[in-house]
């Protein structure tokens, strides 16, 4: 989770990551910075993210994304 | 066998009827009779193609999952004696054989493919630059290609199954009979819907009751295609070849006319014949995707390609774009480009090349021809110029004190992308790319005066048709403000039923009387039919 929250204060600093729940609903993160999150997490925790995996309820919250990772992990 | 014929009429009647008496288990046989009948009875040379495309796709299918069940058996068996990294391994080695045999699937269908489109593509440049540099008289002969009817729908559709299974999306069907009737789904095989395995495929095979619903639903969506194709697009049709093809003799209002009912045209054909399809799928108890959604009413050129041709566009997504921009070696370039301190162009590689090729390719799918390249290239152009202007454009709505919500700023951005993709079709209704442009500037420098007489006398678009087409336009876009409501036949079937059958009748009387039909009272073909 901390290496998630790194990554992400990477991106937007400003966002207090332990309690937002819209990164993409609220249109904090924009198409670029989803991408860009993307690129890191498979580079730091060398997993691979598909087309399925792009939905907002995957990248909504610092949480969403740190479940995704794990169930990624594990395949 | 055309979507708009009385042969298609009694085919669908007799395949329904059949259908209907099967008993429920056994239904899916009637319609892979059906479609394979349906698809040979234009030229039996045809069948072969769609079967070189089921068996391919299906062995492949075989092999990719019969390496992951032994990948996964292999796993499970020695998971107290290997290492992470040996499992690691052991999956990659598998992943690459999957991906070679999903590469020979590809290579193979799409080869078939692009060769039938495209193999007269370089004969004609190879003799146009020898008669412009040598002079030469000698013309290398084309090669006789006759493409088979809906083979870029069909192969795309196949394919995205195949990445499906390399995924691991979905279990592959194991009959190949049931897969076939996937491949060949006969009310979608001439223009689409582009359909998923995973929403198509259960509703084929599952047991339905019968539902007059259904029928009653299916038909008033055929009817509604046919009034766009045959009111308004087969109307259109002559008006507009007629200006485009001698346009030197126009001024620039004809132009922009024949612009504006060209876009008309397209969406009163294609939409047209997605609905008929789309409702006698209904009829059989078979929901295919929406491939439109009001594209008119789009505020920019990206939501517009979310609602015009719906199921090419995800499949672009899913299958080009999405791995394109998550390829390692995209996503590398963007991170050396952020590292270096260009943060905003390192950020918009992973994002802008895929959708370079997106477009390159989905330009290319429309034609073998440069101008539909150049088409291609200017959505995307005006794509990128629409999300990095973004921030200018808040600012001059905010400073204007205007509301991106409000009615001004939502009805200027519809016209504005409505005219911005109907300019674009000039490449698509001119013979070259030079002729398109050709085409824009006359529409600005020889913008006389409008003889309204001379349409009547010269376009083949008499008086009343012209009175019948713009009342048919206003109908269609009635019908779609009342449809972002909600369904306009849910709101039809729950008036009482004789006011159903007086929207019935009116209906089917508008299609009889108002429809265009040409000599023999045969309907145009569709234009994506040859796709």
């Amino acid at each position: 989770m901390e290496k998630i929250i790194e990554i992400l204060k990477g991106i937007h600093p400003e966002v207090d990551y332990t309690t937002e729940s819209g990164l993409i609903d609220k249109r904090i993160f924009d198409s670029f910075d989803v991408v860009t999150v993307v690129g890191e997490l498979m580079d730091e925790f060398d997993i691979e993210i598909t087309a399925e995996h792009m939905v907002p309820e995957n990248f909504n919250s610092a949480a969403a994304i740190c479940d995704l990772v794990k169930r990624l992990e594990e395949e | 066998m055309s979507f708009i014929s009385m042969d298609f009429a009694l085919y669908v009647t007799l395949a329904l009827v059949l259908y209907y008496i099967m008993p429920a288990a056994h239904r899916w046989i009637i319609l892979l009779v059906a479609s394979y009948v349906f698809y040979g009875y234009n030229d039996p040379a045809d069948l072969g193609y769609i079967i070189i495309t089921t068996v391919s796709a299906y062995i492949c299918a075989y092999f990719i999952e019969k390496l992951t069940v032994g990948q996964k058996e292999y796993i499970k068996k020695r998971s107290e004696e290997l290492s992470k990294e040996e499992k690691k391994a052991y999956k990659l080695a598998v992943k690459k054989k999957q991906k070679l045999i999903l590469a020979a699937g590809l290579v193979l269908n799409f080869g078939i493919l692009a060769y039938l489109k495209y193999a007269n593509l370089p004969i004609a440049y190879i003799n146009y630059y020898r008669i412009k540099w040598f002079g030469s008289t000698q013309m290398i002969p084309f090669i006789r290609v006759l493409l088979p009817l809906g083979i870029s729908f069909y192969t795309f559709q196949t394919m995205g199954y195949l990445i499906d299974i390399y995924y691991g999306r979905y279990e592959r069907e194991k009959n190949l009979f049931r897969f076939a009737l996937y491949v060949s789904y006969f009310p979608q095989i001439i223009q689409g819907p582009i359909s998923r395995f995973g929403q198509l495929a259960p509703q084929l095979f599952s047991e339905k009751k019968f539902d007059f619903y259904r029928i009653k639903s299916g038909f008033y969506r055929i009817m509604w295609g046919l009034f766009k194709k045959l009111v308004i697009a087969d109307r259109l049709a002559g008006f507009v070849s007629s200006v485009m093809s001698q346009k030197e003799q126009y001024t620039g209002a004809y132009i922009l006319l024949a612009v504006f009912f060209y876009s008309m045209q397209i969406y009163g054909d294609f939409s047209g014949g997605i609905d008929v399809a789309l409702g006698v799928s209904e009829m059989f108890g078979i929901e295919l995707a929406e491939n439109f959604m009001r594209p008119f009413f789009s505020k920019s050129i990206s939501e517009y390609w979310q609602r015009w041709h719906i199921t090419l566009g995800t499949w672009f997504k899913d299958y080009i774009y999405y791995p394109l921009s998550l390829n390692k070696s995209i996503m590398k370039l963007g991170r050396n480009f952020r590292e270096k301190g260009h943060e905003h162009i390192g950020k918009r590689i992973p994002i802008y090349i895929p959708m370079f090729f997106v477009w390159l390719l989905t330009g290319m799918w429309h034609g073998s021809q440069s101008r539909f390249v150049v088409w291609g290239l200017c959505n995307f152009v005006f794509i990128v110029l629409g999300t990095e202007l973004e921030g200018i454009s808040a600012k001059t709505v905010n400073a204007l004190r205007l509301s991106e919500r409000g009615l001004v700023m939502r009805s200027y951005r519809a016209f504005k992308t409505f005219w911005l993709m109907s300019f674009l079709r000039l490449f698509d209704i001119n013979a070259t790319a030079g002729e398109a442009f050709r085409a824009f500037r006359y529409m600005f420098i020889n913008f006389r005066g409008f003889d309204i007489e001379k349409v009547y006398e010269n376009l083949s678009l008499q008086k009343e048709d012209f009175i019948v087409v713009l009342c048919a336009i206003v109908v269609l876009f009635a019908f779609e403000l009342i449809q972002r409501a909600g369904s306009v036949r849910k709101r039809i079937f729950s008036l009482p039923v004789p006011l159903q059958w007086v929207v019935l009748s009116l209906l089917v009387t508008a299609v009889s009387v108002f429809g265009y039909y040409g000599p023999g009272y045969d309907a145009s073909s569709f234009i994506y039919g040859a796709f």
